[in-house]
């Protein structure tokens, strides 16, 4: 790919950074995320982002 | 994104990231997580300082860095990325207070054109409802999802 393309890409080349992987299957932000399942648990989705599993 | 933004690192997995505000307070460890939640490839993202001395993650205080728009957009581009890696992923966000909802909501709002380019954008109202977001409303959460194209 070249430079130009490159710039104009809106997704972004990640650096990697292996120490990070330290936090692999722990949650951080545990008390956002139970509040955030709760809301999601009593909320009406947008109907186009139910995955019908059917 | 218009606004500048932070170079950020992040696992190999890309649901953790890290990099550094630097603003009047000095430098200061942000990261941002997206963790599964109970529904089906829907993820909470949730970001915060990285305290040092403790060894734990704060996401209520309010750092005051002086550059809020900023790490906004530096988390923004976390989305780009994510939803590079997990396309079909829902994104759910909301603030751990009701000013950091407001900080998230004027950060979609700031970029919101751009942001439609690419992504579906709701907000979820008191009602527990969901529309697509508008600028100026008051939500509780937001869920953003990477548009077909």
């Amino acid at each position: 790919m070249k430079i130009n393309e490159l710039n104009k890409k809106k997704i972004p080349l990640v650096k990697i950074n292996k120490d990070l992987n330290k936090y692999k299957g722990k949650v951080l932000f545990e008390k956002k995320l139970e509040k955030a399942n709760k809301l999601l648990e009593r909320a009406k989705l947008p109907s186009e982002l139910i995955i019908n599993k059917g | 994104m218009k606004f500048k933004k932070y170079e950020y690192t992040a696992d190999d997995e890309l649901h953790f990231y890290e990099f550094k505000s630097i603003g009047i307070k000095g430098e200061i460890k942000k990261v941002v997580e997206y963790s599964k939640m109970n529904i089906e490839e829907y993820y909470n993202l949730a970001f915060g300082d990285f305290d040092e001395k403790k060894n734990e993650i704060n996401d209520k205080v309010v750092t005051n860095n002086g550059d809020s728009l900023k790490v906004l957009a530096t988390v923004a581009s976390t989305v780009y990325a994510f939803t590079g890696k997990y396309p079909d992923a829902k994104i759910f966000a909301t603030g751990s207070t009701e000013v950091r909802t407001r900080l998230y909501r004027m950060g979609i709002t700031n970029n919101l054109v751009e942001i439609q380019e690419d992504f579906d954008v709701y907000g979820m109202k008191l009602n527990d409802t969901f529309e697509e977001f508008i600028a100026g409303e008051d939500y509780i959460g937001f869920l953003i999802t990477r548009k077909k194209k």
